[in-house]
């Protein structure tokens, strides 16, 4: 491992997965400066030779596939057919064919289908590694060649890769007029690599796409030319109409148990200790998920914690079978707890959790639902926002229909005065209306009710005149100074960018928008909380 | 290095499709190879679909046909090739006519000529070609995908074949037979309904393609001896009791060529490069790797947690619930966990990235495309997993809870 750690930096690399078992692959950055031009040696992966002990032992539990994909890869200047690798996710798919290559020292032409997110960017990028062209201020950043149609792009990358192979040959005639034999051999085989090609299917012209590369390689015809495809689903996966001679399926299993507790022991300072609580820990986190990413993030933490009651946070201690029942016992109640919140990220200082929160709640809705389950709300959100939240979600649960009976001006306290004994029937429809809650998600609702239900509840905070809640009070001013339509607008278009309240196409028999909340219960409780706002008053419950 | 270089050998034929169906006796090449001489030799229009399963050698045997052609009549024949993948739209398809025919008669291509240009060109050229009593052939591979749309590619090529002075072959290889159904009526009157159906092969025909595959040239760069004992080896191999039984087994799950030759592939370069003979054990391995069962494969992955999560959706769908989402499932879930008291029974959060990694893993995926608005939870999802499936891929699974199994097996 430590010999993998190379000065040069590789031309490629992998996302670097959550283990250091692949730390050696350092950020990608071009060895040789933009403005020198490229070579053929600029497809190869890179850095210092590795040899197939090294890689397998970097790879623990990975023996039998890489081996197989070494033999099906075969000797130097052999065919290939297009091989299909799959297999969850960090499962080391990548990593390993990137190894591989670096240790055959052959060259490749390697996109992922992420990076390249639509088939143009695809065609373009793999032209611009095969005609070792490389994007910089002199070219105005531009491509090597525009092409847009795959016609365009078949042809294109038949020519370029005539060109490519017949410069690998004259180099390895080269070489062996220069006796260099054996080593640095690069051979006359050329691969290109798809990546993330489940990805794919999700593209606007998937159904073109998807037989055309799959069917590349009948089409170029060149003996020379080898195909990968990376995929983190089956095969069975990306059965179409068209249909394809199957590529041949290489499987990379998830890790076993023993696996990740291999791939976790890895870069402990103290071995011993780790094992020892790895013992304990891991067995109910693998029961819940097995992927490796996940697992070191949810037991970092942990390990510190086992740590705790040890002088030097455990370091260079060899424990003895008393203290190992010490420790467990320690840390028995935090395993059952952390096993119900995976998503906690606790070790970084707080008011960097709060930006890193943020963000999160942008890019991803759903996620950030969850990561609020935890703690009391964490995030700032100025009061009239929260408001907004609240209304928002009201609107979303509650029937309209029953909007004038909650925000009358008691509060909709008497709505349960009336409540008549359930009869039979209506305890059917109750639970009919349950399920269909559960079904159908929140309901979508106009503009004017949400501002309606802001107006109504923001009145009725202000109302208690509470000496506490200044806060409540000078929104409530500010309710009545008239400033308050255009900002809650703004207001509004913020919570929307950050994907709180989903804005749907308009209706197309009222004309007009329709929002939806997207936010569970438990954080609007919290917003409330917060807030010392009663939701569960204006609450319908069925 | 020799045991390298047979390896190499035989990894190239493998991978040249000319060499897979050059010595067979092919009634379709030779068939094939008359229709075109003759209408290349008597200066007529012709049109043949050639149909068949993918992967059974219909271009490949084309591909012979026209390279013998070619040497036969050099000067009088010029192929202009297109797929359906690349150019199944008009614009792009008369483009590429236009410039293979430029790089035919080295002419100048312009990239910027029209849709009109093009046509018109390429009638042209068929008249031209006529008089110079020249054949164009023109190989439309994925020929289905050329009968989308208005036809106006196949239109104005059999039209432009109509006319007395042109000289023209259009080829279509399809894998639909029914392909000649898909044409417009006018495009069908002026089509010569000649069909060649492509088979996949018998057993005898594949064994014969087997050895014909597998046996090395003795009058080669290989040292003589080790030839032969590689020859003997493979002979003994296919006599083998054993592999017949796979190599028939083989052939019941799909008997087209180039599933025989993915299975030769995967066979040979597993071959011991030591002693650098073949042995029945990498034809066995080479069986049990391609025939791949993914859905249990996936299983396997699973966490308990996610199993739980299936065999919940499992009971649901046996309830005959019409929509299903995560809010249900969780409930099934609940009902599971107290009736039967489990000891897995975690939080929603945690329930809901494993049901997620369960869409990631496709062993479930949302009914509705469009409902971007929902959240995961709400968005109604199907399983993609049979009730056998799940009930072998349990049995498989080593941790597997009993109460799943049993569960299961309730429920049929």
């Amino acid at each position: 491992m430590d010999k993998e750690e190379s000065p040069q930096i590789p031309r490629r690399t992998t996302r670097s997965l959550s283990t250091p078992s692949t730390s050696n692959i350092v950020p990608a950055a071009k060895v040789n400066s933009s403005l020198e031009s490229l070579t053929i040696n600029d497809l190869l992966v890179g850095g210092d030779p590795v040899s197939l002990d090294d890689i397998i032992s970097s790879f623990p539990g990975r023996s039998s596939q890489i081996h197989e994909i070494v033999r099906l890869l075969g000797p130097l200047n052999s065919p290939l057919l297009p091989l299909f690798v799959y297999g969850g996710a960090s499962t080391g798919k990548t990593s390993i064919i990137l190894q591989l290559f670096r240790h055959l020292n052959r060259p490749l032409v390697y996109s992922s289908c992420r990076t390249c997110y639509n088939q143009r960017i695809l065609f373009e990028s793999v032209l611009n590694q095969l005609l070792l062209h490389s994007k910089n201020a002199a070219n105005c950043y531009a491509n090597a060649k525009r092409c847009e149609r795959p016609s365009d792009f078949v042809n294109f990358l038949r020519e370029a890769l005539t060109g490519v192979i017949n410069n690998l040959k004259e180099k390895s005639e080269k070489m062996i007029s220069k006796k260099k034999v054996h080593d640095g051999k690069t051979g006359n085989m050329i691969y290109l690599v798809f990546d993330n090609f489940h990805l794919v299917r999700d593209w606007d012209k998937s159904s073109t796409i998807l037989p055309l590369l799959f069917n590349l390689y009948d089409m170029l015809k060149m003996l020379e030319v080898g195909l990968i495809f990376i995929s983190s689903t089956s095969p069975d996966t990306f059965y179409t109409n068209m249909g394809y001679v199957e590529p041949i399926p290489i499987y990379f299993p998830d890790y076993t148990e023993g696996d990740i507790r291999q791939i976790l022991l890895r870069n402990q300072a103290n071995q011993k200790l780790y094992s020892s609580f790895l013992d304990v820990a891991l067995k109910p986190f693998c029961r819940i998920t097995r992927q490796v990413g996940e697992l070191s993030t949810a037991l970092k933490p942990l390990f510190e914690k086992y740590c705790e009651p040890l002088s030097d946070k455990g370091k260079g201690v060899v424990p003895s079978e008393d203290m190992k029942r010490r420790l467990f016992n320690h840390i028995k109640p935090h395993i059952a707890s952390s096993l119900n919140d995976v998503f906690k990220v606790s070790s970084a200082p707080s008011s960097e959790v709060e930006t890193g929160k943020q963000t999160k709640h942008q890019g991803n809705p759903k996620r950030s639902e969850r990561s609020e389950e935890i703690g009391d709300l964490d995030f700032h959100m100025s009061t009239s926002a929260k408001y907004l939240l609240i209304s928002a979600f009201l609107a979303s649960r509650n029937p309209a229909t029953l909007d004038a009976s909650l925000f009358d001006s008691k509060g909709g306290s008497d709505n349960r005065k009336r409540k008549r004994k359930a009869s039979e029937k209506a305890l059917e429809k109750k639970e009919m209306l349950e399920e269909e809650l559960l079904m159908k998600g929140p309901g979508t609702f106009p503009l004017e009710r949400l501002i309606a239900i802001f107006q109504c509840i923001v009145s009725v905070a202000e109302d208690p005149a509470d000496e506490d809640e200044q806060k409540n009070e000078e929104l409530g001013a500010q309710c009545g100074s008239g400033s308050l339509m255009s900002d809650v607008l703004l207001q509004l278009s913020t919570l929307c960018n950050a994907n709180f309240i989903f804005k749907g196409k308009s209706c197309p028999i009222e004309g007009s928008t329709r929002y939806r909340s997207t936010i569970s219960e438990d954080l609007v409780l919290k917003v409330a909380r917060s807030l010392k706002f009663p939701l569960s008053k204006y609450l319908y419950r069925s | 290095m020799e045991g390298e270089n047979a390896l190499n050998l035989l990894r190239s034929r493998i991978c040249d499709t000319g060499f897979i169906f050059k010595d067979s006796s092919d009634t379709n090449y030779s068939k094939l190879k008359f229709m075109i001489s003759t209408s290349v030799a008597e200066a007529c229009n012709n049109s043949i679909l050639l149909l068949g399963p993918r992967g059974s050698g219909k271009l490949a045997v084309l591909d012979l046909v026209l390279q013998d052609l070619l040497i036969q009549y050099p000067d009088s024949i010029s192929v202009v090739r297109l797929n359906g993948l690349l150019h199944c739209d008009d614009i792009s398809a008369f483009k590429e006519i236009a410039r293979q025919l430029c790089m035919e008669h080295q002419l100048l291509f312009s990239k910027a000529a029209s849709f009109d240009d093009n046509s018109q060109f390429m009638v042209a050229v068929l008249k031209e070609c006529g008089l110079a009593h020249k054949t164009v052939i023109f190989i439309l591979d994925e020929f289905d995908l050329f009968a989308q749309g208005k036809q106006r590619l196949l239109y104005s090529l059999l039209d432009a074949m109509q006319s007395v002075s042109s000289q023209a072959v259009v080829l279509g290889i399809s894998c639909r037979l029914d392909a000649d159904q898909l044409l417009e009526k006018r495009v069908r009157s002026r089509f010569s309904h000649r069909k060649l159906l492509f088979l996949p092969p018998s057993i005898e025909d594949s064994q014969r393609l087997l050895v014909h595959m597998l046996t090395l040239p003795i009058d080669s760069s290989l040292p003589y001896d080790y030839a032969v004992e590689f020859n003997k080896k493979v002979q003994n191999i296919i006599e083998d009791k054993r592999f017949k039984e796979i190599f028939n087994k083989l052939l019941n799950f799909d008997s087209s060529v180039k599933h025989l030759l993915k299975f030769l592939f995967y066979a040979v370069s597993h071959m011991d490069l030591q002693t650098g003979f073949l042995s029945r054990e990498n034809f066995e391995t080479a069986f049990t790797n391609i025939q791949r069962q993914p859905k249990l494969e996936c299983l396997k992955n699973c966490s308990v947690l996610e199993l739980y999560i299936l065999v919940s959706m499992k009971r649901l769908e046996v309830k005959e619930k019409s929509l299903c989402n995560f809010n249900a499932v969780m409930k099934e879930y609940k009902n599971i966990h107290d009736s039967f008291q489990t000891s897995d029974y975690y939080a929603r959060n945690v329930c809901l990235r494993a049901f997620e990694h369960l869409l990631h893993r496709e062993l479930l995926c949302f009914t509705d495309n469009r409902g971007h608005s929902l959240s995961v939870e709400f968005r109604p999802v199907k399983l993609l997993i049979s009730s056998a499936e799940l009930h072998q891929g349990l049995k498989a699974y080593q941790s597997c809870p009993a109460i799943l199994q049993k569960l299961v097996e309730r429920d049929g």
